[in-house]
């Protein structure tokens, strides 16, 4: 039984007409039959009921109108429960009587942007929908391609079968939709034929409707390229990120090493797009402007100071996609985590690039799923965005539920290509691997030791010293060994960072802490900060309700407005945090950090003055 | 049972930006420390310079073994844009790099 929710309660008068009408106009005259099933309408119901029907077929595209061969009947009811505005039966659509009265209570010269017209057609389409889609020519609601638009996802841990939940749940037009392919088929038609912003919001379905119809009802100016919310964009940048596919030179598999800790054993997946500086030509000197590069990162939204692995199997974290700077990324991964970055480029024509991050927009905008350490992670979920975002890669058997079973069938299928590896060398300097900082510590550590006969025999040894007793040393070395030391100094900076880490979590979260003031103070600005961050990665949150889909052009311009002010007043709290943070180390620690960060310092002046002395360029 | 697992020793999930790195974590300007120009209030086009820090440490100590991307962008960057840079070889450029 087809449902259709009513948007606003109306009024019902009379007991059930129907009526008979040959619809009149268009092309879809020809076969298109909605005859009657009552006659007791006054004459100005008939016409007004007449006028309704005509428009609503002649906006049908043919191909629609023509499936439909059996004459169907129309009556209007007000025994419909609550909340339904109509119900397609086997050659019968039963409409509210409410929808017949508003429309005819409208002004005259009332267009279909007045709410009855509106309402009205939207309901004789909807209905007409579901009849098309039982045809055979229709069965739009079992197209495996349309259910992978729409939401109802593959899920590898269930042999390819489909997800009963479709997660897209935010900025939808009528979540009605949601309800079931069946419905989300009839609720979008009735925006594929009535809403010229649909080819805008959801292009990609309507790009779908159109060649499954082979009609293109008319579209709306479209606001140029796909827009991102950056969670953290850095300061002084735009939070809002516009993306123009044509700039996209490659996308890239980009799987970040596990290491040795059994829970990251099994890396992360992520995609890199390849973006080029503004003004350059698409090809491959893209791959150098690193500062474009931009990262599609699934993880999951953590709104609690503490991470539970419990909450993590059971799915009570959602999953949300980050766009991040590359650099950051870089940074994260290989200067902390001390994890390797491989970055894989997929073999993807332009089109299927663009598909892809249009694909992207729409899970960042929409969806709203829930993050399973298991079943729904991070290559999960990038595996999904490449089978629903290309239609061709839908075809290949890459389901997988580890970061590197993925890179493994895609490499497989001839999709990511590791040649780019085959020269280590190569692959560090062009960018298809970043390695992490830590494998070269101890190269470092020779070369600083050679030329200024360090006791240590260990990189390990140096770096356990404190930062004092390494002082002294920072200021003899020439600029060869003043560099390796630097790099030795910054590993000594951000272990001590970690440590300093865990030392604040062992104060505040740790079973038995004392809970000072300070301490719950600590807790406040952090759970503050989060909820902050909860509205910086959930987009469709910085929205007024009532748009869907892509966001256009006066919710861009909302959008800069408030992303802009939550990212300021985000960057502003998280350097309270640090700065927080520090005072509530130990001294110790405190004296620690401060030392090391000293040390850098001496050793940037040292590297400074022995390329003055030696008269080396000046940038 | 219920085991909280703190998040750094929970890599295997990935979590927001924010706490990945904020939460007393790693300083913002790690990448650049002891630099003289890494205040905030550098362009774009800079920052790719300043970003190279690093690696241009590892070039430079490793007599040029050791040369990584960011190295690569940055000096190719220069080059477009500085015509001292364009004279200059990639371990002059390297220690320029260094010395900011």
């Amino acid at each position: 039984m087809n449902l259709r929710r009513r948007r606003r309660p109306l009024r019902t008068i009379r007991s059930w007409l129907a009526l008979c009408l040959l619809a009149c106009a268009g092309q879809a005259q020809a076969t298109l039959q909605l005859q009657p099933a009552d006659r007791s309408l006054t004459p100005a119901q008939a016409q007004a009921t007449r006028q309704l029907l005509d428009d609503a077929a002649q906006r049908l595209p043919p191909a629609w109108a023509d499936a439909l061969r059996k004459p169907v009947s129309v009556e209007w009811r007000d025994d419909l429960p609550a909340q339904v505005h109509g119900r397609a039966m086997a050659q019968r659509i039963l409409l509210d009587r409410a929808l017949l009265d508003a429309w005819m209570a409208r002004p005259p010269q009332a267009g279909i942007e007045h709410p009855a017209t509106r309402a009205a057609l939207a309901a004789v389409i909807h209905e007409l929908a579901h009849l098309y889609d039982r045809t055979p020519q229709g069965r739009l609601s079992r197209d495996p391609r349309l259910l992978d638009l729409a939401g109802w996802q593959v899920s590898p841990m269930r042999w390819g079968l489909r997800t009963s939940h479709n997660a897209f749940s935010d900025r939808s037009p009528d979540r009605y939709e949601l309800d079931s392919p069946v419905e989300f088929v009839a609720v979008n038609l009735e925006y594929f034929l009535l809403d010229p912003a649909y080819a805008c919001r959801r292009p990609a379905l309507y790009r779908y409707f159109a060649a499954h119809l082979r009609a293109s009802p008319t579209q709306a100016d479209c606001a140029a390229g796909l827009v991102y919310l950056q969670a953290d964009a850095g300061a002084g940048q735009s939070p809002l990120l516009q993306i123009d596919p044509d700039r996209v030179y490659a996308v890239d598999y980009l799987f970040a090493e596990g290491n040795d800790r059994a829970m990251s054993r099994w890396g992360h997946s992520m995609l890199r797009l390849v973006i080029c500086a503004p003004g350059r030509a698409r090809g491959p000197d893209c791959r150098l402007d690193l500062q474009y590069h931009r990262v599609l990162s699934f993880r999951a939204f953590v709104d609690d100071v503490q991470i539970s692995s419990w909450r993590g199997l059971t799915g009570s974290y959602p999953s949300r996609l980050f766009v991040l700077p590359l650099e950051q990324v870089i940074d994260e991964y290989t200067k902390t985590e001390l994890r390797g970055l491989r970055s894989l480029p997929l073999k993807l024509d332009p089109a299927e690039t663009a598909a892809l991050l249009e694909r992207a927009a729409r899970l960042h905008w929409s969806y709203d799923g829930r993050y399973y350490f298991l079943s729904n992670n991070c290559a999960v979920e990038t595996f999904k965005l490449l089978h629903d975002g290309v239609p061709r890669l839908a075809g290949e058997r890459l389901a997988s539920i580890t970061p590197t079973g993925l890179l493994r069938r895609l490499q497989r299928a001839g999709i990511a290509d590791i040649t780019v590896l085959d020269d280590p060398e190569q692959a560090r300097r062009l960018g298809y691997y970043f390695e992490p900082s830590s494998a070269h510590y101890q190269a470092m550590f020779e070369v600083a030791k050679q030329s200024l006969h360090l006791p240590q025999s260990e990189v390990q040894d140096w770096l356990d010293l404190a930062p004092g007793e390494r002082a002294p040393w920072l200021q003899r070395g020439d600029l060869r060994a003043s560099a390796a030391l630097l790099l030795l100094e910054q590993a000594a900076l951000r272990r001590q960072e970690l440590l300093a880490r865990d030392e604040l979590k062992r104060r505040f979260l740790g079973r038995g802490a004392d809970r000072s003031s300070d301490d719950a103070q600590a807790l406040a600005a952090l759970q503050d900060f989060l909820r902050l961050e909860g509205f910086l990665s959930r987009p469709a949150a910085l929205l007024p309700e009532g748009g869907y889909g892509l966001p256009q052009h006066d919710e861009r311009d909302a959008l800069t407005r408030e992303s802009s002010r939550y990212a300021a007043q985000w960057q502003q709290q998280r350097e309270q945090l640090h700065a927080d943070a520090r005072r509530w180390l130990p001294r110790q620690s405190q004296a620690t950090l401060l030392a090391t960060e000293a040390n850098i310092g001496s050793l940037g002046r040292r590297l400074r003055e022995l390329h003055l002395e030696q008269g080396g360029l000046q940038l | 049972m219920i085991r909280p697992l703190l998040i750094c020793a929970l890599l295997a999930l990935p979590v927001a930006p924010a706490l990945a790195s904020s939460f007393a974590g790693t300083s913002a300007g790690a990448s650049s420390a002891g630099s003289s120009g890494s205040s905030g209030s550098t362009s774009g086009d800079d920052k790719i310079v300043l970003q190279a820090r690093d690696d241009a440490a590892s070039f430079v100590a490793s007599e040029g073994r050791i040369r990584g991307v960011q190295l690569e962008a940055a000096m190719h960057q220069l080059r477009e844009r500085n015509p001292d840079a364009r004279q200059a070889s990639d371990m002059q450029l390297a220690q320029a790099i260094l010395a900011l």
